[in-house]
């Protein structure tokens, strides 16, 4: 399913935090938004949903406005996960991943066998099937992770959206996570992801945005956009990538500074 | 043999942890049996006790002219407002706790109860003789500005649920404080005004459930079709508008059906407090946290609630009787005390 994203501005506290940024992302994409702190990341993808409204322009699911259509009706087609969610800590992991499935029910009908299908798979995808009688409040970060991605799986939508979903995790846990993503992207899922992380979007995204001050800096593979020039433009700070050794792929990381090389050499010797 | 002590383990522990199996009907069926037994009690035990073949009598002939008219005219409005007392209360409790995310959300806490009190007061001092429906009318009301205020203050750009909470304690205070001005100044009122505050059952007929059932049987229907939603707004409202709630048209939503059902039940029978608060937790005890459920329940051990406390103000000092609201407050704050002390 087709997301395009037409000349949108959001603000967020009172400041155009997206000014007018347009993108179109094909069926089956996977994307990651990388950007430095308050550039517009999280903003963006909260516009691209229903979360926020925008202040101009607008948002295409499909070649329709998600403004224009019923929110449940936007709910069966794409989900959004935002940054670790507080809420629900008493509820059971199932408990959790049924509410996932709000958009598909009718308000007095009986819950359905493909619900229950839905509810399942999305428990083993993400992992959580062996959780699924513990309540959230007694899992670990990254369990608890997982649950969340459970529900919005649950929903079975076409298109996803994430908000650092590999915040808080450990390093198996954060590749554990993108590898769950890779694997539904091969499925036929269109994926938007913020990502911190350069390292994951190098390896696992197949086009990496760049934003600054709202607007979009780079857009493209990630060789492409993990160049050291790109990098330096976007989080102004020296970089260098080099290729993985096994892979190829970029690995970008921050240049040493000079200075403090100089003066950490002697005490080494 | 591993493997399957492994799954036994595993589903006996997931039985464990959710703490469901068969225990939702197993505490649903307790607390119906109770009601039915106090339901008969209410209608046997009071100024005059019938025995069971004059409860049969007085409920099944029109002959047996006395316990007839004790029974239909006195007792069963009694209790079947009561009941309708109790569900309303108890049901408007637990949309309060959902909607606020508040554990300690009720509809005396959030002022709703005291705004419609003070609409029933006003009316009560303008025109005495005001008919019952005209009462339920103006608690409505009442109840309905309480409800739209609690709103307007908490809303900035969208409503939080700590904004809520705190415009509601303070609204409560408002509006109680009203109430006691309106009534110490219009001296004629004060036995009438005690009950009131005090909230009871006293004198509460077949009038009292026609002019308020057009209120709390929609009120419910609303309740119970809010369910679903009130499930996915608990978990935050970016979770519920990612899931396609529009959350302050569901907030508005569930605080017009709280108004209403909280001022019908004033309408009846005044200030009662706690039967919102304590309700909600009994019933999350028994069936769990999904609100399609924990409404129904909530009704139930309201309507039980209330028609155990009631039988309690009417026998505890028979012939003469204690306001119903001392009852539920006297077993609902130290059952709140326990909450807060022992299960967090």
């Amino acid at each position: 399913m087709k997301l395009e994203v037409e000349s949108l501005t959001l603000e967020y506290a009172g400041r155009r935090a997206v000014d007018a940024v347009s993108l179109a992302v094909e069926s089956g994409e996977m994307v990651a938004i990388v950007g430095p702190n308050g550039s517009g990341k999280s903003t963006l993808l909260r516009g691209m949903s229903r979360l926020q409204k925008p202040a101009g322009g607008r948002v295409l699911l499909d070649g329709r406005d998600i403004r224009r259509m019923a929110a449940r009706e936007v709910a069966r087609d794409l989900a959004i996960l935002t940054q670790s969610p507080e809420a629900g800590l008493d509820l059971t992991v199932r408990e959790l991943v049924w509410r996932g499935r709000y958009p598909h029910q009718g308000i007095l009908q009986r819950p359905s066998a493909s619900d229950y299908e839905a509810v399942e798979w999305a428990m083993d995808a993400a992992d959580v099937a062996h959780l699924a009688g513990r309540a959230l409040g007694a899992l670990s970060g990254g369990e608890r992770q997982r649950a969340w991605i459970a529900l919005a799986l649950a929903q079975q939508p076409k298109v996803m959206l994430l908000d650092e979903p590999t915040s808080f995790l450990d390093i198996r846990h954060q590749v554990e996570v993108m590898h769950l993503l890779r694997r539904l992207n091969h499925q036929g899922m269109t994926i938007v992801t913020v990502l911190h992380d350069l390292l994951l979007a190098g390896r696992f995204a197949g086009r990496i945005i760049a934003l600054t001050n709202g607007r979009i800096a780079f857009d493209g593979s990630p060789a492409a956009v993990l160049d050291p020039a790109a990098l330096e433009a976007v989080f102004g700070l020296p970089m260098m990538v080099i290729p993985d050794p096994e892979s190829g792929q970029p690995i970008a990381l921050p240049r040493p500074d000079p200075a403090l090389c100089a003066a950490a050499r002697p005490a080494a010797d | 043999m591993a493997g399957m002590a492994t799954t036994f383990d595993g589903s006996a522990r997931e039985r464990a942890a959710r703490g469901r199996g068969s225990r939702p009907l197993f505490v649903l069926g307790g607390v119906a049996a109770l009601f039915v037994v106090l339901a008969y009690l209410s209608i046997a035990y009071g100024a005059r006790t019938l025995s069971p073949s004059e409860v049969w009598s007085g409920l099944t002939r029109e002959s047996d002219l006395l316990n007839h008219t004790i029974i239909w005219q006195i007792r069963l409005p009694r209790l079947v407002d009561g009941m309708l007392v109790g569900a309303a209360l108890a049901v408007a409790g637990c949309l309060l706790q959902g909607v606020t995310r508040n554990p300690l959300a009720d509809p005396t806490i959030l002022g709703i109860t005291a705004a419609a009190g003070l609409a029933s007061s006003t009316a009560m001092v303008i025109e005495p003789t005001i008919p019952t429906w005209g009462m339920a009318a103006a608690c409505t009301g009442g109840g309905l500005v309480g409800a739209g205020l609690l709103f307007f203050i908490a809303w900035r750009g969208q409503i939080s649920p700590i904004r809520l909470a705190l415009a509601g304690v303070a609204l409560s205070a408002f509006f109680g404080a009203a109430i006691v001005a309106l009534l110490s100044s219009s001296r004629t009122f004060l036995q009438t005004s005690l009950g009131f505050l005090a909230g009871g059952l006293y004198g509460a007929d077949w009038r009292d459930f026609r002019a308020t059932a057009v209120y709390i049987l929609p009120g419910m229907a609303g309740a119970f079709l809010l369910a679903g939603r009130l499930n996915v707004l608990a978990l935050g409202d970016d979770v519920a508008a990612g899931l396609g709630i529009l959350t302050d048209r569901t907030r508005v939503a569930i605080l017009i059906v709280c108004g209403v059902l909280t001022a019908a039940a004033v309408a009846i029978a005044g200030l009662v407090s706690f039967v919102g608060l304590v309700c909600p937790h009994l019933a999350r005890f028994a069936v769990g946290n999904d609100n399609r459920r924990l409404i129904p329940a909530s009704a139930l051990i309201g309507a039980t609630l209330v028609a155990a406390a009631d039988l309690a103000a009417r026998v505890v000092i028979s012939p003469s009787e204690i306001p119903m609201g001392i009852i539920t407050a006297g077993v609902g704050a130290p059952f709140l005390l326990y909450l807060v002390k022992f299960r967090g």
